[in-house]
Protein backbone atom coordinates (compact mmCIF):
# COMPACT_ATOMS: atom_id res chain seq x y z
CA UNK A 1 0.00 0.00 0.00
CA UNK A 2 1.28 2.94 -0.97
CA UNK A 3 1.71 5.67 1.66
CA UNK A 4 0.11 9.34 1.00
CA UNK A 5 2.81 12.33 0.21
CA UNK A 6 2.54 14.69 2.86
CA UNK A 7 0.47 17.96 1.71
CA UNK A 8 2.84 20.90 1.96
CA UNK A 9 1.45 24.20 2.23
CA UNK A 10 4.49 27.59 2.02
CA UNK A 11 3.54 31.14 2.19
CA UNK A 12 6.27 33.98 1.59
CA UNK A 13 6.27 37.20 3.81
CA UNK A 14 8.27 40.31 3.37
CA UNK A 15 11.40 40.37 6.04
CA UNK A 16 10.04 42.99 8.16
CA UNK A 17 8.06 42.58 11.47
CA UNK A 18 4.70 43.65 10.73
CA UNK A 19 4.28 40.40 8.65
CA UNK A 20 5.08 38.20 11.58
CA UNK A 21 1.59 37.94 12.14
CA UNK A 22 1.03 36.87 8.99
CA UNK A 23 2.64 33.84 9.49
CA UNK A 24 1.63 33.01 13.08
CA UNK A 25 -1.97 33.35 11.09
CA UNK A 26 -1.22 30.55 8.78
CA UNK A 27 0.62 28.47 11.46
CA UNK A 28 -2.67 28.43 13.37
CA UNK A 29 -4.79 27.71 10.48
CA UNK A 30 -2.84 24.99 8.86
CA UNK A 31 -2.58 23.16 12.89
CA UNK A 32 -6.48 23.68 12.84
CA UNK A 33 -6.56 20.94 10.01
CA UNK A 34 -4.53 18.53 12.35
CA UNK A 35 -6.88 18.32 14.99
CA UNK A 36 -3.89 19.72 17.58
CA UNK A 37 -5.48 21.38 20.90
CA UNK A 38 -5.96 24.75 21.01
CA UNK A 39 -3.18 24.63 23.55
CA UNK A 40 -0.83 23.12 21.13
CA UNK A 41 -2.08 25.54 17.99
CA UNK A 42 -0.95 28.15 20.40
CA UNK A 43 2.46 26.43 21.15
CA UNK A 44 2.98 26.42 16.66
CA UNK A 45 1.93 29.73 16.78
CA UNK A 46 4.56 30.96 19.14
CA UNK A 47 7.25 29.27 17.64
CA UNK A 48 6.49 30.13 14.06
CA UNK A 49 6.21 34.04 15.18
CA UNK A 50 9.28 33.44 17.02
CA UNK A 51 11.33 31.77 14.09
CA UNK A 52 10.01 34.71 11.42
CA UNK A 53 10.66 37.17 14.32
CA UNK A 54 14.75 35.86 14.18
CA UNK A 55 14.60 36.01 10.78
CA UNK A 56 13.32 39.57 10.78
CA UNK A 57 16.10 40.33 13.34
CA UNK A 58 18.51 38.67 12.71
CA UNK A 59 19.79 40.72 9.52
CA UNK A 60 23.34 41.26 9.35
CA UNK A 61 25.48 44.00 7.30
CA UNK A 62 25.10 42.31 3.82
CA UNK A 63 21.72 40.83 3.68
CA UNK A 64 19.44 41.79 1.64
CA UNK A 65 16.59 43.36 3.42
CA UNK A 66 14.42 43.05 0.91
CA UNK A 67 14.31 39.23 0.66
CA UNK A 68 11.26 37.15 1.49
CA UNK A 69 10.93 34.67 4.59
CA UNK A 70 9.48 31.11 3.38
CA UNK A 71 7.38 29.58 5.75
CA UNK A 72 6.58 26.06 4.63
CA UNK A 73 4.10 23.90 6.69
CA UNK A 74 4.56 19.68 5.71
CA UNK A 75 1.46 18.16 7.20
CA UNK A 76 2.03 14.86 7.88
CA UNK A 77 0.10 11.93 9.38
CA UNK A 78 1.35 11.64 12.74
CA UNK A 79 3.13 15.49 13.06
CA UNK A 80 3.30 18.99 11.98
CA UNK A 81 7.05 19.90 10.35
CA UNK A 82 7.46 23.76 9.86
CA UNK A 83 10.21 25.27 7.96
CA UNK A 84 11.22 29.21 8.13
CA UNK A 85 13.76 29.62 5.49
CA UNK A 86 15.66 32.98 4.64
CA UNK A 87 18.38 34.12 3.18
CA UNK A 88 20.09 35.77 5.69
CA UNK A 89 23.47 34.81 7.32
CA UNK A 90 21.89 33.96 10.10
CA UNK A 91 23.05 34.32 14.46
CA UNK A 92 25.01 32.81 16.73
CA UNK A 93 23.59 29.28 18.06
CA UNK A 94 25.51 29.65 21.05
CA UNK A 95 23.30 32.70 22.20
CA UNK A 96 20.69 31.30 20.62
CA UNK A 97 19.79 28.58 22.97
CA UNK A 98 20.25 30.29 26.45
CA UNK A 99 17.43 30.59 28.69
CA UNK A 100 16.83 34.30 30.12
CA UNK A 101 17.54 33.31 33.77
CA UNK A 102 20.67 31.83 33.23
CA UNK A 103 21.71 35.48 31.84
CA UNK A 104 18.85 37.75 32.01
CA UNK A 105 20.14 41.03 31.47
CA UNK A 106 21.34 39.72 27.75
CA UNK A 107 17.60 38.87 26.87
CA UNK A 108 18.50 38.04 22.99
CA UNK A 109 18.59 34.73 21.52
CA UNK A 110 15.61 33.82 23.62
CA UNK A 111 13.48 33.30 20.25
CA UNK A 112 15.59 29.70 19.75
CA UNK A 113 15.28 28.71 23.34
CA UNK A 114 11.58 29.16 22.98
CA UNK A 115 10.44 27.33 19.95
CA UNK A 116 12.87 24.23 21.81
CA UNK A 117 10.79 24.02 24.68
CA UNK A 118 7.26 24.27 22.70
CA UNK A 119 8.07 21.69 19.89
CA UNK A 120 9.31 18.32 19.38
CA UNK A 121 12.46 18.72 17.61
CA UNK A 122 14.49 21.40 16.48
CA UNK A 123 17.40 22.07 13.65
CA UNK A 124 19.31 25.14 12.72
CA UNK A 125 21.09 25.21 9.49
CA UNK A 126 23.20 28.44 9.05
CA UNK A 127 24.88 29.20 5.73
CA UNK A 128 26.41 31.91 4.73
CA UNK A 129 25.77 30.88 1.22
CA UNK A 130 22.26 29.68 1.25
CA UNK A 131 20.79 31.27 4.03
CA UNK A 132 18.99 29.64 7.54
CA UNK A 133 16.75 27.35 7.93
CA UNK A 134 14.48 26.74 10.91
CA UNK A 135 12.83 23.50 10.99
CA UNK A 136 11.05 22.42 13.61
CA UNK A 137 8.08 19.08 14.52
CA UNK A 138 5.16 18.93 16.44
CA UNK A 139 3.74 15.68 16.65
CA UNK A 140 0.51 14.65 17.27
CA UNK A 141 -0.35 13.14 20.68
CA UNK A 142 -1.66 9.35 20.13
CA UNK B 1 1.70 52.62 13.33
CA UNK B 2 0.95 48.81 15.15
CA UNK B 3 -2.73 48.44 15.62
CA UNK B 4 -2.81 45.19 17.31
CA UNK B 5 -1.38 46.05 20.65
CA UNK B 6 -2.92 49.02 23.21
CA UNK B 7 -0.69 50.98 25.37
CA UNK B 8 -2.16 52.62 28.35
CA UNK B 9 0.07 54.73 30.09
CA UNK B 10 -0.64 56.41 33.89
CA UNK B 11 1.60 57.09 37.03
CA UNK B 12 0.39 57.14 40.69
CA UNK B 13 2.34 59.22 42.69
CA UNK B 14 6.06 60.10 42.71
CA UNK B 15 7.27 56.40 42.27
CA UNK B 16 5.13 54.09 40.63
CA UNK B 17 4.19 54.20 36.61
CA UNK B 18 1.39 51.71 35.00
CA UNK B 19 1.74 50.38 32.14
CA UNK B 20 -1.18 48.84 30.43
CA UNK B 21 -0.59 46.50 26.84
CA UNK B 22 -4.07 45.01 25.29
CA UNK B 23 -3.62 42.98 22.54
CA UNK B 24 -0.66 41.57 20.94
CA UNK B 25 3.26 42.11 22.29
CA UNK B 26 5.37 41.33 19.58
CA UNK B 27 8.24 42.20 17.65
CA UNK B 28 6.18 44.53 15.23
CA UNK B 29 5.22 46.50 18.75
CA UNK B 30 8.07 45.54 21.02
CA UNK B 31 9.63 49.43 20.44
CA UNK B 32 6.47 51.19 21.00
CA UNK B 33 6.38 49.20 24.55
CA UNK B 34 10.03 50.21 25.16
CA UNK B 35 9.16 53.48 24.45
CA UNK B 36 6.39 54.16 26.30
CA UNK B 37 7.98 52.42 29.02
CA UNK B 38 10.62 54.64 28.97
CA UNK B 39 8.33 57.70 28.78
CA UNK B 40 6.99 56.72 32.01
CA UNK B 41 10.44 56.00 33.57
CA UNK B 42 11.53 59.71 32.49
CA UNK B 43 10.43 61.27 36.24
CA UNK B 44 12.96 59.04 37.73
CA UNK B 45 9.76 56.23 39.30
CA UNK B 46 11.06 53.31 40.67
CA UNK B 47 8.52 50.94 40.03
CA UNK B 48 6.59 50.03 36.52
CA UNK B 49 3.69 47.75 36.77
CA UNK B 50 2.67 46.20 34.02
CA UNK B 51 -0.74 45.36 33.19
CA UNK B 52 -0.95 42.34 30.76
CA UNK B 53 -4.32 40.95 31.79
CA UNK B 54 -5.55 42.35 28.23
CA UNK B 55 -2.65 40.67 26.46
CA UNK B 56 -3.47 38.29 24.43
CA UNK B 57 -0.22 37.15 22.88
CA UNK B 58 3.53 37.54 23.71
CA UNK B 59 6.72 36.91 22.21
CA UNK B 60 10.27 37.03 23.14
CA UNK B 61 10.95 40.01 21.96
CA UNK B 62 7.72 41.88 23.90
CA UNK B 63 9.61 39.64 27.06
CA UNK B 64 13.22 40.99 26.22
CA UNK B 65 11.88 44.62 26.37
CA UNK B 66 10.19 43.83 29.75
CA UNK B 67 13.57 42.54 30.45
CA UNK B 68 15.50 45.49 29.26
CA UNK B 69 13.15 48.40 31.01
CA UNK B 70 13.52 46.10 34.29
CA UNK B 71 17.24 46.21 33.97
CA UNK B 72 17.31 49.70 33.92
CA UNK B 73 15.27 49.96 36.86
CA UNK B 74 17.34 47.78 38.66
CA UNK B 75 20.16 50.18 38.22
CA UNK B 76 18.24 52.58 40.46
CA UNK B 77 16.89 49.86 42.86
CA UNK B 78 13.62 49.83 40.88
CA UNK B 79 11.71 47.26 39.25
CA UNK B 80 9.02 45.99 36.68
CA UNK B 81 6.37 43.98 38.19
CA UNK B 82 4.09 41.84 36.66
CA UNK B 83 0.38 41.99 37.02
CA UNK B 84 -2.18 40.14 35.54
CA UNK B 85 -1.09 37.61 33.06
CA UNK B 86 -3.28 35.53 31.26
CA UNK B 87 -2.30 31.41 30.75
CA UNK B 88 -0.94 31.69 27.06
CA UNK B 89 1.13 35.06 28.27
CA UNK B 90 2.35 33.05 31.72
CA UNK B 91 3.66 30.25 29.79
CA UNK B 92 6.79 32.63 28.17
CA UNK B 93 7.53 33.63 31.18
CA UNK B 94 7.36 30.08 32.64
CA UNK B 95 9.20 28.81 29.82
CA UNK B 96 12.20 31.10 30.02
CA UNK B 97 12.76 31.36 33.27
CA UNK B 98 11.73 34.90 33.70
CA UNK B 99 8.76 34.10 36.95
CA UNK B 100 12.53 34.17 39.00
CA UNK B 101 13.21 37.23 37.39
CA UNK B 102 9.90 39.25 37.70
CA UNK B 103 7.81 39.49 40.82
CA UNK B 104 3.99 38.18 39.11
CA UNK B 105 0.65 39.07 40.76
CA UNK B 106 -2.61 37.63 39.70
CA UNK B 107 -4.08 41.19 39.15
CA UNK B 108 -3.22 45.53 39.10
CA UNK B 109 -4.81 45.44 42.40
CA UNK B 110 -2.41 42.80 44.06
CA UNK B 111 0.53 44.33 42.15
CA UNK B 112 -0.06 47.68 43.75
CA UNK B 113 -0.56 46.99 47.11
CA UNK B 114 2.56 45.27 46.97
CA UNK B 115 5.04 48.17 45.44
CA UNK B 116 2.51 50.67 47.73
CA UNK B 117 4.49 49.07 49.98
Amino acid sequence: MRTKAPEQVEIRIPRRPEFVRVARMAACAVACQMDFTIDIIKDIELAVGEACANAVEHVRIGDDTTDDILVRFILGQDQLALEVMDRGQGFDLEQAGKSAADDWDEPGGLGLFVIRALMDELHVDCDPATGTCVRMVKRRQT
Amino acid sequence: MDTSLRIGARTEGSDIAILSLTGEVEVANAAQVRDAGLKLLSGGRKYLVVDLSGAEYMDSTGLGTLVGLHKRLRESGGEVVIAGAQPRVRRIFDITGLTQVFRMHEDLSAALKEVRG
